[in-house]
């Protein structure tokens, strides 16, 4: 009992680490349900193709005819809403906060392909919803009563790790652009239904444990980088 | 190269000289701290240190050190010498908020030198900013600001600090110009809380406000709903569907909405219930519109939680409803007109136009219908509102549809009654009385059930006629306002006329202002008569025209040039007023003010001056002193008349004129032709007192007729007997001249043949019948003439006598003779004015002839009476009393024509055909 006890205590603590390792600034909501409803409109707001895919398209020229059709996500390059979907409260956090991440990489990367400056403060705009929206995965894991099991980062597939496919020209570039952004969009999508979910069933977490929960269906459906399966593509709000 | 050389030289010099500069001006010490800043209220102190080099060179130590403050010595009690370099000063209770410090030495004992100087700023550390709230204008970036609290007299800096948990933001900075609020330079990410503080610091401290930890989006102020437009519905005339486009915001959060709207002319919004558009919309009906109206509409949202602030109004759209049928039939009356058509009357129908929430769309035009009694209907289509028409002497009934394009209104019914109706069934109890600036009319229905009631009404005016306006009320109503453009300090002339289902009632009218003020003018007063002591003023009603509301009362005021004004209140139905107690003989101001009840106006002057006297009152005095006056005139003539004689013989004695005496011849046989017994006995008694004169005249040289004498004589005897004594003009020469001469027959004739002579007489005693008086008696002429010598001697006289004979040819001759003096009288002269005459000559001749008199009549005085007793006895009278009426009569003859002649008296001789002596 006491060896489950700290089996569940020392993941928590892990993760604690992980997101405190940030300095302590201003304070978090400390009512989770209330930092859900703010994930999952966060989750609403970044998953709109008009706060980033659009002006993208447009400034780089990609909005014609043909073209858009090539705007199209790589696979792999997000995990899917059944990944997120198997993955833990926690587990979940922590693969958002990661993926967050190289997002915001991905978007300094494009800004250097973005001449016009209000496409830059929609770029900008942008970053600063993803570090917003980081911030309130940091105040969720915070106020998450168990932790992650796992220490390690969830293997939710290509996403955990994605790095922009080295592109001959420009063009190639903007369209590889325009692909990692239509990909965004669509996590995006997908987090907030996850986080729908939760906030359907508000004591999942509690009656099943995040391994059982979250990571169940993980491992039945492992992801894996060389997992390359397609993913479901849900329509894109526009 | 030159100009690097200059260069050079130039840097060489300014270098050289700021260093020599510098050893000059380096400071005998300094002052610890540098730049104080000292919290208000606190105590400071300051050192102030001395170099040793200084110090040598000016001999001093730290005792000479001596504080001033803003160029003042600060006491000595405040200091502190530290050692021999140093002393301080120590200031408790901080409250100035600048003071410049110095320290000074006195060197070589009176000359003071300044060794150092430093400022003290004093202030207050930051209060903690309070009230600290942010906004998020959408689009636009937060924005936050807060109460700074106290004033702190130093420069105090307020920094906006925001964070998230996992990121801190770039301090927002205020600026000088707004350092209360201070608008962030990042956009705020909705849905993270965001922990907010500010920070205020000056040079005595820092501050932290408390911190607020909110969610941008519940901060928002959206941006105001935009394209509003509004669409009407043909099916239904009350509603109105309004749509606009919400602002962005509405992609993060929900929206509520306050919809607004009003009627074009009004300027008070009605509001949708806010719980009907709590939801995110861009559109909504609106409904219970009145048809054919026009509406004005607005709308705002706000976070529909009612989290953050409402947006900005929208921009205002309008939209008509659709029309509907007139809601109600319009107003209704009749005029009738004389018509020249006999058995007809021309009636003009009257309606008013209905208001547009009445109207309910576009009138298109109204439809009349006329039914005699038991007749057919006649329908009319009117475009204007009134409608004139010939009509019978019968009852008829009118009825009046307005319509428009939907349909047609309820009918208005009017039943204009037969010619003979008699109109009855006022209205009781109206009245008309302003509120709210407007003017009401009420009044008590009558008992019987009414239709409905026709308010007229029209401004009573002198210069223009009444021109009414009217308007209808329910039957049920009574009391209402008119609703018309009524004007101020106009009288209102207002007529409610009841009306029954079989006709009009009788109407009943009032008057009434819609707001009264002072009059225009004031009265015009005038006198309508002025008496000593009160005056009736006067005055006009004022024309309605200026009246400017009811008149209630009048003031008069008065007063003299010098005295108060007085002033009097008179009822406004008065026309008229006395003023009384006034003085006489004295100038009044009066002027007039009438008064309304919202003040009065004063009209012109006005002056008048009360006489002296009342009116009569000198008609008072002057008649009776006029009838005085002649009521003792009148006694005073009558007295006068009534004592003539006294008074003649005061002052115009007889004066026999004594060259017209005669001397008369006694013949003692001649009997005595009258019976003197009763003289006898009279002169017996010693009473004979006077002596008559008659004067007889001899006309044209004829003697006295025996029948004229006689009846003289008559006469003589008369007054004889009733008087006593007999007299006459000069009479009192012979004995007494007191007494009133006796005139024949005309006593005006025989005064008047008297006048302006001058009469002596020579009173000749002689003997009865032809016998020598034993004594011969004279009596003195009163004339102031000198005797001429034939009176001085008797014997002369008889030579006059003889030489009268030869005189009687003369026209006109006087006689004289004693007791019975006769003298030539003129008929035609007055004996008042012969008195005159008389009374014209010398006072000094009358004078002195009294004083003859008084001389003659003293050695008379016991000889003479005796003498008259003798006469009396004689009885010489009697024969020669027709001579003497004759004689007496020419006397005024010989006056007449002697009044041309010198007054002076020269002795006459008795003319031929005087008398003579029988």
């Amino acid at each position: 009992m006491r060896a489950q006890l700290m089996w569940r205590t020392l993941p928590s603590l892990v993760l604690g680490l992980l997101f405190l390792s940030t300095p302590v600034m201003g304070s978090c909501l400390d009512k989770d349900q209330e930092l859900l409803r703010q994930l999952q409109k966060q989750a609403d707001i970044m998953q709109r193709t008009s706060m980033l895919l659009n002006p993208y398209i447009q400034s780089q020229g990609l909005d014609k005819d043909g073209l858009k059709e090539h705007c199209r996500e790589r696979p792999g390059t997000f995990p899917s809403k059944e990944a997120l979907q198997r993955l833990s409260r926690q587990e979940l956090l922590r693969a958002l906060n990661t993926m967050l991440d190289h997002v915001l990489h991905r978007l300094m990367a494009l800004q250097q392909d973005i001449p016009k400056a209000q496409d830059l403060e929609t770029v900008n705009r942008a970053k600063q919803n993803i570090r917003g929206f980081k911030n309130n995965i940091h105040c969720m894991a915070q106020l998450l009563p168990g932790s992650s099991e796992r220490t390690e980062p969830p293997p939710i597939g290509p996403g955990t790790s994605p790095s922009p496919t080295p592109t001959p020209d420009t063009f190639q570039r903007r369209l590889e652009g325009c692909r990692f952004l239509h990909g965004y969009h669509r996590f995006m999508h997908s987090v907030g239904q996850v986080f729908r979910e939760w906030a359907e069933s508000p004591s999942r977490s509690r009656r099943h444990s995040p391994r059982r929960g979250l990571w169940k269906g993980a491992r039945r459906v492992p992801l894996s980088r060389g997992n390359k399966r397609l993913l479901p593509r849900g329509q894109l709000p526009r | 190269m030159l100009t690097l050389q200059t260069w050079i030289v130039h840097v060489l010099f300014i270098f050289f000289t700021t260093e020599s500069v510098g050893e000059l001006l380096e400071p005998c010490g300094y002052i610890k701290p540098e730049s104080p800043v000292v919290q208000l209220g606190s105590n400071f102190t300051a050192v102030c240190v001395l170099k040793e080099k200084c110090m040598d060179y000016f001999h001093v130590n730290a005792s000479y050190i001596f504080w001033k403050t803003n160029h003042l010595t600060v006491p000595k009690e405040q200091y502190t010498t530290i050692n021999k370099t140093a002393s301080s000063v120590t200031f408790t209770d901080t409250s100035s908020l600048n003071t410049q410090l110095t320290c000074n030495i006195r060197t070589f004992g009176q000359i003071d030198q300044n060794v150092y100087g430093i400022r003290i700023i004093s202030g207050l550390p930051p209060e903690k900013p309070k009230n600290l709230s942010c906004i998020v204008n959408e689009g636009k970036k937060m924005m936050c600001q807060w109460d700074p609290g106290r004033e702190t007299y130093l420069e105090t800096n307020f920094t906006l600090k925001s964070e998230w948990a996992t990121e801190k933001f770039a301090d927002c900075k205020t600026k000088r110009d707004t350092p209360t609020s201070c608008t962030v330079d990042y956009s705020p990410v909705y849905f993270v809380n965001t922990e907010v503080w500010v920070e205020a610091e000056n040079a005595l401290g820092k501050v932290t406000s408390d911190h607020i930890n909110f969610d941008p989006v519940d901060k928002v102020k959206p941006n105001p709903p935009h394209n509003l437009s509004v669409s009407n519905s043909e099916e239904l005339s009350s509603i109105l569907k309004l749509t606009w486009i919400n602002s962005s915001i509405q992609d993060f959060i929900r929206l509520k909405y306050n919809i607004q709207y009003r009627t074009r002319d009004s300027s008070v919004w009605n509001q949708i219930p806010p719980e009907d558009t709590a939801s995110t919309r861009s559109s909504f009906t609106v409904q219970d519109l009145k048809p054919f109206t026009e509406y004005v509409f607005r709308i705002r949202c706000m976070k529909e939680d009612g989290k953050g602030f409402w947006s900005d109004w929208s921009e205002e759209a309008s939209g008509i409803t659709y029309e509907d049928r007139p809601s109600k039939a319009p107003s209704f009356w009749y005029k009738i007109e004389p018509s020249h058509t006999h058995g007809y009357r021309s009636v003009q129908l009257i309606w008013k136009t209905l208001p547009p929430f009445e109207a309910n769309g576009k009138i298109l035009d109204y439809e009349v219908t006329l039914t005699r009694w038991k007749s057919r209907l006649q329908n009319y289509t009117v475009n204007e509102t009134k409608w004139t028409v010939n009509i019978t002497n019968d009852r008829y009934i009118a009825t009046l549809t307005a319509r428009n394009l939907v349909g047609k209104s309820d009918a208005a019914v009017l039943t204009i009654p037969a010619y003979d109706f008699k109109a009855t069934r006022p209205v009781r109890d109206l009245k008309a009385f302003p509120k709210d600036n407007m003017l009401w009319v009420e009044w008590t229905a009558p008992n019987e059930s009414v239709n409905k009631y026709i308010l007229e009404w029209c401004v009573l005016s002198d210069k223009s006629p009444c021109i009414p306006d009217w308007q209808q009320e329910d039957g049920l109503v009574h009391r209402t306002y008119l609703r018309g453009n009524l004007a101020e300090s106009k009288c209102y002339l207002i007529t409610v006329t009841p009306v029954f289902a079989d006709g009009p009632g009788s109407p009943e009218s009032i008057k009434a202002y819609l707001k009264q003020a002072p009059p225009s003018k004031g009265p015009t007063v005038r006198t309508k008569k002025v008496g000593k002591n009160e005056a009736v003023l006067e005055w006009d009603q004022l024309p309605v025209d200026v009246q400017n509301g009811f008149i209630r009362n009048y003031t008069i005021f008065y007063r003299t040039i010098i005295g108060n004004e007085t002033a009097v209140n008179v009822d406004s139905s008065h026309t008229e007023y006395t003023l009384s107690s006034l003085t006489s003989d004295t100038l009044y101001m009066v002027r007039m003010a009438a008064y309304t009840d919202e003040g009065g106006k004063d009209g012109p002057e006005f002056t008048f001056t009360t006489p002296k006297f009342a009116q009569g009152e000198i008609e008072a005095i002057v008649v009776p002193v006029c009838l005085a006056f002649l009521l003792t005139t009148l006694l005073g003539v009558l007295f006068c008349f009534n004592k003539r004689d006294l008074i003649k013989k005061h002052i115009w004695p007889n004066v026999p004129d004594p060259s017209k005496s005669h001397i008369a011849q006694w013949s003692p046989h001649t009997p005595p032709r009258h019976n003197f017994n009763s003289k006898d006995q009279m002169y017996s008694d010693g009473n004979f007192t006077d002596v008559s004169v008659v004067e007889i005249e001899a006309a044209n040289d004829k003697k006295p007729f025996p029948e004229d004498l006689k009846s003289l004589d008559l006469f003589k005897k008369e007054k004889i007997s009733t008087e006593g004594h007999s007299s006459g003009i000069g009479g009192s020469s012979c004995m007494s001249s007191s007494r009133p001469s006796i005139s024949s027959s005309d006593e005006n004739e025989s005064a008047q043949n008297t006048s302006g002579t001058v009469q002596y007489s020579t009173v000749v005693h002689s003997g009865y019948r032809h016998q020598v008086p034993s004594v011969q008696v004279f009596s003195r002429s009163e004339s102031t003439q000198p005797l001429l010598d034939s009176e001085e001697r008797p014997e002369d006289l008889q030579l006059v006598e003889n030489t009268e004979s030869s005189a009687g040819s003369f026209p006109r001759q006087q006689y004289f003779k004693q007791n019975c003096s006769q003298r030539d009288t003129s008929p035609d002269i007055s004996h008042f004015e012969r008195s005159k005459q008389v009374s014209s000559v010398n006072e000094e001749d009358f004078v002195r002839l009294k004083q003859q008199m008084s001389d003659i009549s003293k050695p008379f005085e016991a000889g003479q009476m005796k003498m008259f007793q003798e006469i009396s006895v004689a009885d010489a009278f009697g024969p020669h009393t027709d001579g003497l009426v004759e004689g007496f009569e020419t006397v005024g003859m010989e006056a007449a024509v002697d009044e041309g002649m010198p007054k002076s008296y020269l002795p006459q001789t008795v003319r031929r055909g005087g008398y003579m002596p029988q």
